[in-house]
């Protein structure tokens, strides 16, 4: 499984590195989202579909 | 609330549906949850006469849609009338004694996207961190004051204090003065306009706009860091903005940033106390549970509860038909409602899974105060489940704010609970002491030039 997130969209709500640490890393600046990796390993699957569903601005998706 | 079939001016049936709707009404804030539900159910997006006639969005689909059209919505509020006239994020707009522009807030790009660069830095989750042992001593300092008592308003006498304190700090205004900005950010939001004792609210206002305008023109002067500086040294789109100009931010870094978290902290604790078995979950689980239930509870209690915006140009959304210039209400609370999305939505949760409330907006006027609110909530609440775990609320006492068009705010929340035992010194001498640790450490700077956390030797 593969997630991006999407740049434009992503405004710094921080909710996804709130649910997924170890996928989303938050920019020192402005707080914004960038993944530490696309393919996600497996025992965080759970963890980075629900950083999928809390991000308000829908900027997550996952490509399996 | 009730909705209309054949209404007085729909302009031709576009106007539709019309729904008596006024959210600055003791009507509203009693009967939220129906008249939410209502809308939701008939009308997610619905026009209402009320306040000069405008578009009242509830529905989440749709206030997420509309709040992403960014091209045709404006946040301007145009005080000189130089561009479109157009009247910024309040329905109503402010009467004529509190008309400004309401800092980057009532800005749209460029100008919003070159403030909101410029204070990132001092804002962002890595900047915030770093005032975490500032903010626990401030905290402390504050149930300090009271532990011995017994008694306690959590109001008045901690969810006031600390971001107020914490907001002076960061922007670099000296910590003693918040008395004088505490009282005017609160009170200029539940007086009503009518009311006998908004004169005295505008007395207060005036001051604290006096003490500002001071600190710009001292900042400017005798630079130290903090928000005010990044603010006066800016380049905004090419130019320098005046301090009429800055005292409308600093207003807008105020008013963000006092009563929304006391608002969040007094309501969050009143349930709290109403359900205990919940809150010795939450202090027990604080690990796993305190950011969902922070979360939910900025979802269910939503202290800035919408924003207004203009309309730029006719277009259709979420199959409505918009015409350039009108109004548009959109209700952040009322789609944090929307069992479409938050199954049960007017429950609260601790635990619950994808919560994607929008308590600090969409888009690009996501509220820049974000980590410090939850930052300094979660400091807030931890310490008084560790030094009040059995703090009981008085529900004589609560003094919610009877209207919730502006914030979803408290008064006063006194409750009593198990003495306990003081830690350190009170405020006023833990205040004189942090404004040491501020200035030697600098702790103001953004943090591209401080990366290290505040040291507070105890």
């Amino acid at each position: 499984m593969k997630v991006r997130v999407d740049p434009e969209r992503c405004q710094g709500h921080t909710l996804c590195a709130m649910r997924a640490p170890d996928t989303f890393e938050l920019s020192e600046i402005d707080g914004h989202s960038s993944v530490v990796r696309e393919e996600v390993p497996a025992d965080q699957e759970a963890d980075v579909r629900e950083a999928v569903l809390s991000c308000p601005e829908r900027a997550i998706s996952l490509i399996s | 609330m009730t909705t209309e079939d054949a209404a007085v001016d729909d302009d031709g049936g576009r106007k539709q549906p019309q729904v008596h709707f006024d959210r600055h009404t003791p009507d509203y804030r009693d009967r939220f949850e129906d008249i939410t539900h209502e809308l939701q159910g008939q009308c997610p997006i619905a026009w209402t006469e009320a306040h000069g006639g405008h578009w009242v969005a509830s529905g989440n689909s749709e206030v997420f849609e509309l709040a992403r059209s960014a091209e045709y919505l404006s946040n301007d509020h145009d005080v000189k009338g130089e561009r479109r006239g157009y009247v910024g994020i309040s329905i109503p707009a402010p009467p004529p004694e509190r008309k400004g522009q309401g800092g980057f807030l009532e800005m749209d790009p460029p100008d919003q996207r070159h403030y909101r660069q410029t204070l990132n830095p001092y804002l962002s989750p890595a900047a915030i961190q770093r005032w975490v042992p500032f903010v626990d001593e401030v905290v402390r300092a504050s149930l300090d004051e009271k532990i011995e008592s017994g008694h306690i308003d959590f109001v008045d006498e901690l969810a006031n204090i600390v971001p107020a304190v914490l907001t002076l700090a960061m922007m670099g205004i000296p910590l003693e003065r918040w008395t004088i900005y505490n009282e005017p950010a609160h009170a200029s939001v539940y007086t009503p306009p009518n009311s006998p004792d908004m004169p005295r609210v505008l007395d207060l206002s005036r001051k604290m706009g006096m003490d500002l305008m001071a600190q710009l023109a001292e900042i400017r002067q005798n630079p130290r860091p903090g928000l005010v500086d990044a603010l006066v040294r800016a380049d905004i789109n090419g130019r320098n903005p005046d301090n009429g100009e800055l005292l409308g931010v600093c207003a807008l870094l105020i008013g963000g940033g006092f009563d929304t978290t006391t608002a969040l902290t007094a309501h969050s604790l009143e349930w709290l106390s109403q359900h205990p078995d919940e809150r010795a979950r939450l202090s027990r689980d604080r690990k796993t549970l305190l950011d969902s239930a922070t979360e939910e509870f900025l979802r269910f209690y939503t202290p800035a509860p919408g924003d207004g915006r203009t309309i730029t140009a006719d277009c259709e959304i979420a199959g409505t038909e918009f015409k350039e210039g009108e109004r548009l209400w959109l209700s952040w609370a009322m789609a944090n409602r929307d069992p479409s999305v938050f199954p049960d939505p007017d429950a609260i949760d601790m635990e619950r899974k994808g919560n994607r409330h929008s308590s600090f907006g969409l888009g690009i006027h996501r509220c820049i105060g974000s980590n410090v609110a939850r930052t300094v909530f979660k400091r807030m609440v931890a310490a008084v489940l560790d030094r009040m775990p059995d703090y009981e609320c008085d529900p004589e006492g609560a003094v919610h704010y009877e209207t919730i068009g502006v914030i979803q705010g408290m008064r006063h929340l006194p409750a009593t609970f198990t003495p306990g035992e003081r830690l350190g010194p009170g405020l006023d001498e833990t205040l004189v002491e942090l404004q040491k640790v501020c200035d030697e450490q600098r702790l103001a700077e953004p943090v591209t030039v401080r990366k290290s956390k505040a040291r507070i030797d105890s």
